[in-house]
């Protein structure tokens, strides 16, 4: 029996891993404090737009991600 | 506001939706759980995008967004960060459940929990317990669909024949075409509420600033109300504490409604075709919580907030566009509602009678669409008439729940060594905590109750998972060849290698 935590097991499969760490980051203290504190962007208060940054990267980061898995399996790069 | 254009509109849209509705079912036949549950697992990218998309915008959208935006300021964008999360827990663990769905035969997330951990005990708890949350979601959401219809036709249609009315509408397009029906009703409501939300929006900025920039707003708001601008919003109460424990908490609740949508897809390429691109659809909120910031300074003396852009329209829109509005918040809370309750009649078909009735597919596929009439005819109706004031309380309660069965998915998808004593013990303790901490001391130290309830549960399950007998290894097996064949097939060879060479040192080679 397997006692161990699924995790990647090539290079594109780490990278995919913590880029999706990465953007769940964004939205999350302590980033979200710092842009809290940063000065409107576009006339619009800081955490309005970093709301759509994190969406935007979110699907950049699933856009990218596409491009690694196999098309027909239920899995993808585990 | 004496139109009756507005309600003649917003009816229009009760019968183009029920039309869609009923045409969704195109001569297929309804009488098993695969075609009446999933759609036969037929859904295209399209569809599914639109159907997850309306499906998780509700009547929140259009009245209480506007109305947190409205009370607090920033501290509503939250919603839009954990909507975007959800997408991308979607792209993981979607296709994973579409392909359990499709090579094993689930139709709920219940029978997904009952097989992997092969105990129907455990499916049938979990989709008992899941339904709270989910009934008092769709209550909710009739509850604002019936307040519209009122609203719109100037108080002519009172709330318990708005109830009625909107619950009929829903009960006979589910009942003939079951999850099709949603999809394609889904898709309908959901460009509705895309192109009714920027037309409100940039009209009610245009109205009150004389052009189209959002900036004019917040350079407004910024002058006389600050404190609405940054975190933690004008009630002081989102902390970055609760804004992040939120967004994890409510990215990590596996709604029924949400497994089946998953379910419904054409192939599990499609599901991850369509999350890529989810969260752009969830520009739909920022022009209806553009109109809470603008009530703040227009309409100061409001007494319910979540009145906002209704009360904006009535008083500055042209009665088109108030139309509009109405048919765009009906289409939210009809979007939302109907999943749920589609989600709570087949979980209680498949995961509860028919284990314990020992009934036939085919008979359970024919007493499922059957029971969405008595769960709206007696629970959602009722309820939804009466509206309770515990019934805000029921769904945290319930929603709190759905964010501790969070175990029974790590088992799924993360960690074959989870086990039936373990998956029940952590979401016992996370359920108590979770309660305890949304009703008797709120959100301890700013924290969310579900969160505290995750620290509680995630330590209990591992532990007792370790101390406990494993699920039979042919059945994680089965499970984890599709969660993660490459990791699987390493671990397995690495598992051999390991066991050739105790052999070798025992011969003494």
């Amino acid at each position: 029996m397997h006692r161990y935590f699924v995790l990647p097991t090539t290079l594109p499969g780490w990278g995919l891993l913590i880029a999706f760490l990465a953007v769940l980051a964004l939205g999350l203290w302590p980033v979200i404090g710092w842009v809290n504190h940063a000065p409107g962007w576009l006339g619009m208060p800081a955490i309005v737009v970093w709301s759509y940054v994190v969406v935007f990267a979110s699907c950049t980061v699933m856009a990218i991600a596409n491009r690694f898995v196999d098309d027909d399996a239920g899995s993808g790069d585990d | 506001m004496t139109s009756s254009l507005p309600l003649t509109i917003t009816l229009g849209y009760v019968l183009v939706v029920m039309a869609v509705g009923l045409h969704a079912r195109r001569g297929r036949r309804m009488d098993s759980l695969e075609e009446w549950g999933v759609a036969g697992r037929s859904m295209g990218p399209v569809t599914l995008y639109l159907l997850i998309a309306a499906g998780s915008v509700s009547a929140y959208t259009f009245m209480g967004a506007p109305g947190w935006a409205y009370a607090k300021g920033v501290p509503v964008f939250y919603v839009v960060v954990y909507l975007a999360y959800l997408a991308l827990v979607a792209w993981y663990c979607g296709p994973r459940v579409w392909a359990f769905g499709e090579r094993f035969g689930h139709v709920t997330q219940a029978s997904a929990i009952a097989d992997r951990y092969q105990s129907p005990f455990l499916g049938g708890l979990s989709a008992l317990v899941m339904s709270v949350g989910s009934l008092a979601y769709a209550v909710l959401q009739t509850v604002g669909s019936a307040y519209i219809l009122t609203v719109m036709s100037g108080g002519a249609i009172p709330v318990w024949l708005g109830v009625i009315g909107v619950l009929s509408c829903i009960a006979l397009y589910l009942f003939v075409s079951g999850q099709r029906a949603i999809g394609r009703t889904n898709a309908f409501q959901g460009v509705l509420m895309f192109v009714v939300a920027w037309a409100v929006g940039l009209w009610a900025v245009h109205s009150a600033t004389g052009g189209w920039r959002f900036a004019a707003v917040f350079d407004r708001v910024r002058d006389e109300h600050a404190a609405w601008l940054s975190l933690p919003g004008a009630g002081g109460d989102m902390s970055f504490r609760f804004w992040t424990t939120s967004v994890i908490v409510s990215m990590l609740s596996f709604m029924p409604p949400v497994w089946t949508q998953w379910m419904s897809a054409a192939s599990a390429a499609t599901i991850r075709r369509s999350a890529t691109w989810l969260p752009g659809y969830y520009l739909v909120i920022l022009p209806m919580v553009m109109v809470g910031f603008i009530g703040i300074y227009t309409l100061p003396e409001l007494a319910r907030s979540d009145t906002v852009v209704l009360e904006y329209a009535m008083q500055h829109l042209p009665a088109l566009l108030v139309g509009l509005l109405g048919a765009g918040t009906l289409a939210a809370s009809m979007s939302s509602c109907e999943p749920f309750i589609h989600s709570v009649a087949l979980s209680y078909g498949k995961d509860v009678i028919q284990p314990l009735c020992g009934l036939s597919d085919a008979t359970t596929a024919q007493l499922t669409r059957w029971l969405i009439v008595p769960l709206m005819a007696l629970i959602v109706a009722p309820l939804a008439i009466a509206e309770p004031g515990s019934l805000v309380m029921i769904l945290l309660v319930g929603l709190g729940f759905a964010t501790q069965v969070l175990p029974a998915f790590i088992g799924m998808f993360l960690w074959p060594r989870a086990s039936r004593a373990g998956v029940i013990a952590g979401i016992v303790v996370g359920f108590v905590v979770t309660t305890a901490f949304t009703t008797l001391w709120k959100h301890p130290l700013g924290i969310h109750a579900g969160f505290w309830g995750l620290m509680a549960n995630l330590p209990i399950f591992v532990a007792v998972s370790l101390a406990t007998r494993p699920v039979e290894a042919a059945v994680t097996e089965r499970f984890f060849r599709i969660a993660a064949p490459h990791w699987y097939r390493r671990r397995g060879e690495q598992a051999i290698r390991a066991h050739n060479t105790r052999e070798s040192a025992a011969r003494g080679d």
